[in-house]
């Protein structure tokens, strides 16, 4: 259970430096870049092997990207959206998407509305992590950094 | 009066070049404001939506000023937004004058994104590392890292084009589906699931939805639902492109190849 669950989030860290790449980050912000999506994505791993559902898991996965992407923000003298947007790519559901479309070829309604409604919720909650932790009140530094 | 013109141009082009490359719209607005409230003026409004720029001010003489930007071709350069950001901050607490941060601005809009060959493998490796993510074996790694890199091409090809961002993003789930067919069928790759949804990593819309997200927060909702719009259409092309292919496939085959 470990080893494939540490070889999953190595990936996810990789994948993340390199659409870092795709979206033209600094090069000194990638291993950032690849922490912030290493992160996110062992909370949402930890999460479901506890036995959270997978939307519960994405927004538990989805609050720590959010968090740790202002902390780094901060740290590293950046705009919050460099490390936001690439943290939170691993958490996308582009498997929910493919699950959602393969279900409504083979025409079974049934699995496509399950995996429809569990796609759309897990866009849900990214974006309802993302309100609560820009919410919180600024920290001193940020509101000197004011943007 | 002169001047004021020259700031008014500086604050529109950094704005520019921001929505360009990815920027949220508040961000944009945000960054067009606080340099124009470098000058007393009375009015100062920005309003900017994922494809144009308006702003207005006033002049000495009570003239006002409006300029409207449409912003059309767009790319994703979040490091020219990192930069722009930084030279605003510099500009507004006054430790640049206008002639150097508008020389500034220059050097950053000629910036160069990385090179196509570095931008091709990295979004072959994302396809293969997503893979593994998924719970792909080595076999799958390697399936996808050809995948990402054939799509890599295929948006090269059309990047110039004036063609749909949407058709483009329909051909490459096509594409995807293809040769992640191809691969499994000649016994490269092992699942093909775990191949398709790792491939159309690269092409899923996050900025799009990380940036929609961030609009509405921030109160700009025509943004928000617009960058929404965007998003869900693109996962629409995705997934079209992919089932189209999968539909042949198994009319042709008579049977569920997963």
């Amino acid at each position: 259970m470990i080893l494939p669950m540490a070889l999953q989030i190595i990936s996810a860290f990789f994948a993340t430096i390199f659409f870092s790449v795709m979206f033209n980050i600094s090069r000194k912000e990638l291993l950032y870049c690849g922490l912030s999506g290493g992160l996110g994505w062992s909370i949402y791993l930890i999460s479901n092997q506890l036995g959270g559902s997978i939307v519960v898991s994405t927004f538990l996965g989805a609050l720590a990207v959010s968090f740790l992407s202002r902390y780094l923000a901060i740290l590293r003298k950046q705009p919050v959206t460099i490390f936001l947007i690439s943290g939170t790519i691993p958490l996308v559901p582009g498997a929910g998407m493919y699950q959602t479309m393969y279900a409504l070829i083979t025409q079974d309604i049934e699995q496509a509305a399950t995996y429809g409604s569990q796609t759309l919720q897990m866009a849900g909650v990214i974006a309802i992590a993302m309100i609560i932790i820009s919410s919180l009140p600024k920290s001193a530094p940020e509101q000197r950094k004011a943007h | 009066m002169r001047h004021h013109k020259a700031l008014f141009k500086f604050a529109i082009k950094a704005g520019e070049i921001m929505l360009r490359n990815g920027a949220e719209t508040y961000r944009v607005e945000d960054t067009i404001e606080r340099i124009l409230r470098t000058q007393d003026l009375e009015i100062v409004e920005s309003f900017v939506t994922p494809t144009g720029i308006f702003a207005t001010m006033d002049e000495e003489d009570g003239e006002t000023v409006t300029v409207v930007k449409r912003v059309r071709k767009r790319t994703i350069h979040l490091h020219k937004v990192a930069l722009i950001n930084h030279l605003s901050r510099q500009f507004v607490e006054g430790s640049l004058t206008l002639e150097e941060a508008s020389q500034t601005l220059q050097e950053i809009e000629s910036r160069k994104p990385y090179p196509p060959a570095i931008m091709i493998m990295s979004i072959g490796l994302a396809a293969s590392f997503f893979t593994v993510v998924f719970g792909g074996s080595l076999r799958d790694f390697c399936s996808s890292l050809l995948i990402g890199i054939f799509l890599a091409l295929l948006q090269q090809g059309f990047y110039n084009s004036r063609v749909s961002r949407f058709l483009v993003d329909l051909l490459g789930g096509s594409l995807i589906a293809v040769f992640a067919l191809l691969f499994v069928n000649t016994g490269l790759g092992a699942q093909l699931d775990k191949i398709i949804i790792g491939s159309i990593m690269p092409l899923v819309p996050g900025v799009a939805i990380t940036n929609a997200v961030r609009d509405t927060i921030e109160g700009d909702l025509v943004s928000g639902i617009s960058r929404g719009v965007e998003a869900f259409f693109i996962a629409v092309s995705i997934a079209a492109g992919v089932g189209i292919v999968l539909k042949i496939w198994f009319a042709v085959n008579g049977g569920y190849i997963v």
